[in-house]
């Protein structure tokens, strides 16, 4: 009797504690999905912060402004390490069924990004915005199309540069108002720059070129009159004459003329330049912000000199929108897209970080020629992008970027000589980019 | 003796000058030791570009809290090894260091997607879970637990001291040099542990303080800001050598007892 009673007691103590559970949990659902209807968008946003550290304030301004004029959308900026470390880190979420929703990756990444099937193309997106895409510099956008169709939007781009000392000119009898034109020239500007000691040994290198990566590789050899790649990228051409003239002569500047160190990286370069250590250097126009504000001298800035053409690749990272999100979040990033991208975002994003302008636009702008009064420098990248065409980018780029960068540094070190080199890389790359052969 | 200190001391001088340093200053024809001018803008401009106090909080947390559970399942697993009689155990205990040979990179992946079904993507719980159970100290406390002699346990087992009771009361205290070793591997591990945590946090809630200083990492195009670098890794390991110049002599004082007693 008393445990049935206790239990119905129980049962009834139970019953209503479901009842008011079940009408909590409706409440819930109707306020929840209340609120979701109300509430904006969200937009997860991938980005590399490969300039430092407080450009990535400048990046939270630029969201949190977007994120105020589009009350509909809310922007939440992930930094997530270099552009290795994001593009991973990016890979191994949307593999896992959890892409970012926009990411900032590098523009040659298209082909990784495709192979894995990981992005979804921009054409239809674009083509709802007249005379958006034409407004960007054409030598960004190449790196973008891909079997036919637009997979990025231009960001934080660069451009190949030529730095010099101009106090070192002046002191050495050359025109500081007269950077080298030619190969030839930059052969005889970097002897007369070079500096030694009574025993022979270098105490200014008269020219510093990144030789530590395949950027300014890919400058020489488009300029010897060269092709990086097939339009697919499922072909290399490194036996091909100009090729091998192209390493020739970067060896050359460093073991037959001796008027550059063997290795260098970006930050070495620019760090000896800044230092004094060497009187010119090719860098990237992302180093303009970093050069102006640490050197003590009057320097130049320009574009490279040139061989058979003046021809350079571009570098850098572009915008790209994930597969398998919901079509709104979709439309939600491509709104993002388009708002960072507007002539006055570019030139003030450009201002803040070095980059160039990735709109034509944008070098219209008041803030953006009030600038360029200020520092006449940064109009070399402009001249110098005329020049800037795709950048080298193969199915499984990064490993064909090894093998080049392996085969750099054997040839500056003597190994082999460049051609010999060169066949052999070639032989490597092939078998890497077999699988991808005529897809 | 002196050599030795001056090389291990060199970088860690030349780190806290640049942190004083103004950027003109980093890059001279001469390498200089001293800043010509004392600035300490660069710590000002590293505190607000990152919440250090969640940072180190989490580091913290991640790296303490997870020792303290590995305590737990490694102590048990270890007296199972070390201890106990049942069928396959040799053969688990052979799977189990097996795992030593699987690179962490390679289970990425599959962890990445254990966390994300679990609901504790950017959560410290994410951070550390992969690593509750550890092969090398279940090993290395085995192999601790196989010294104490069997007489000892049968004569603790007379004052009815056994099964976990004994390893609490016993083996535990015995294994002091062995828990020191493996909680300093742990700790350093996951106190400098960088990739892992990159990939499954996104906010400044669950990041420790090596992802957050990747903002400052060096540019690939540019030059690296290294006065704010300097300034922000000195935030970020200043106090935990503080932490271990106090504590010094306990924690050496310790070691040697407990080898002593080992």
């Amino acid at each position: 009797m008393d445990t049935s009673k206790s239990r119905a007691a129980w049962s009834g103590k139970a019953g209503r504690l479901v009842a008011a559970l079940a009408a909590l949990s409706l409440a819930l659902t109707l306020g929840l999905s209340l609120v979701a209807s109300a509430a904006p968008v969200p937009v997860r946003f991938y980005y590399p912060v490969q300039v430092a550290g407080p450009l990535a304030r400048v990046i939270d301004g630029m969201v949190e402004e977007f994120n105020r004029t589009h009350p509909d959308i809310q922007v939440i900026p992930v930094y997530s390490g270099n552009y290795d470390e994001t593009m991973q880190k990016a890979q191994t979420a949307a593999m896992s069924g959890n892409p970012p929703d926009v990411a900032v990756l590098l523009a040659i990444d298209v082909f990784t990004l495709t192979d894995a099937n990981l992005i979804v193309p921009l054409d239809e997106l674009a083509a709802k915005e007249p005379g958006y895409l034409e407004d960007f510099h054409e030598g960004f956008l190449e790196n973008s199309y891909l079997y036919g169709r637009l997979w990025g939007i231009p960001f934080q781009r660069s451009v190949p540069l030529f730095y010099y000392n101009r106090d070192m000119f002046r002191a050495a009898g050359l025109d500081p108002n007269r950077p080298p034109e030619t190969w030839d020239e930059l052969v005889e500007y970097a002897r007369r720059l070079t500096v030694r000691d009574a025993a022979g040994r270098v105490e200014r290198w008269g020219h510093e070129n990144i030789t530590e990566d395949t950027w300014m590789i890919q400058a020489f050899a488009l300029q010897a009159g060269g092709t990086l790649m097939s339009p697919n990228g499922d072909e290399a051409y490194f036996t091909s004459p100009q090729w091998v003239e192209a390493l020739q002569f970067m060896v050359d500047l460093a073991n037959k003329h001796q008027v550059m160190p063997r290795h260098r990286y970006y930050g070495d370069a620019s760090s000896d330049f800044v230092a004094g250590r060497a009187a010119t250097m090719y860098n990237s126009s992302g180093s303009l912000s970093f050069v102006r504000s640490s050197a003590k001298f009057d320097f130049g800035v320009s574009p490279l000199p040139g061989y058979r053409t003046n021809l350079v690749p571009t570098g850098g990272g572009n915008f790209y929108i994930f597969r398998g999100i919901p079509a709104e979040r979709q439309r939600a990033a491509w709104e993002f897209i388009k708002w960072m991208t507007t002539p006055e975002n570019a030139a003030r994003w450009s201002i803040a970080s070095g980059y160039i302008p990735v709109r034509k636009s944008a070098y219209e702008t008041a803030a953006y020629q009030q600038y360029l009064a200020q520092f006449p420098q940064a109009k070399a990248a402009r001249e110098q992008l005329a020049w800037a065409r795709k950048e080298m980018a193969f199915h499984n780029n990064q490993q064909v970027r090894e093998l080049l960068l392996t085969a750099q540094a054997e040839a500056l070190d003597e190994v082999a000589p460049p051609a010999q080199i060169l066949a052999r890389l070639q032989t490597q790359v092939e078998r890497i980019l077999r699988p991808f052969k005529g897809r | 003796m002196v050599p030795a200190c001056v090389l291990f001391l060199a970088p860690f001088v030349w780190l806290t000058l640049t942190a004083f340093k103004s950027r003109q200053d980093v890059f001279s024809l001469t390498p200089r030791w001293l800043p010509t001018k004392w600035v300490l803008t660069n710590f000002t401009e590293a505190w607000q570009a990152l919440p250090f106090g969640a940072l180190y909080i989490n580091t913290f947390l991640i790296s303490f809290g997870l020792l303290a559970v590995q305590f737990v399942t490694v102590s048990l697993a270890a007296y199972a090894f070390a201890r106990m009689e049942f069928p396959g155990r040799d053969f688990l205990f052979m799977v189990l260091l097996g795992q030593l040979m699987i690179a962490p990179q390679s289970t990425v992946v599959p962890n990445y997607l254990t966390v994300s079904r679990l609901g504790l993507l950017d959560t410290r719980t994410a951070i550390a879970l992969p690593y509750v159970a550890s092969a090398f100290g279940t090993f290395l406390l085995r192999q601790a637990f196989k010294t104490v002699p069997r007489e000892l346990e049968e004569a603790a087992a007379v004052d009815g001291c056994t099964g976990l009771n004994f390893l609490w009361r016993m083996l535990v205290p015995l294994s002091r040099p062995s828990y020191l070793a493996f909680g300093l591997v742990s700790v350093t591990y996951h106190w400098n542990e960088f990739f892992w945590p990159l990939i499954v946090t996104d906010t400044a809630r669950s990041r420790p303080l090596t992802v957050g200083l990747g903002v400052f990492a060096q540019t690939a195009e540019g030059g690296a800001e290294w006065t704010l670098l300097m300034a922000a890794t000195l935030i970020a390991v200043g106090p935990i050598i503080l932490l271990f110049l106090v504590l010094q002599r306990k924690f050496i004082s310790s070691f040697m007892m407990s080898g002593l007693k080992g």
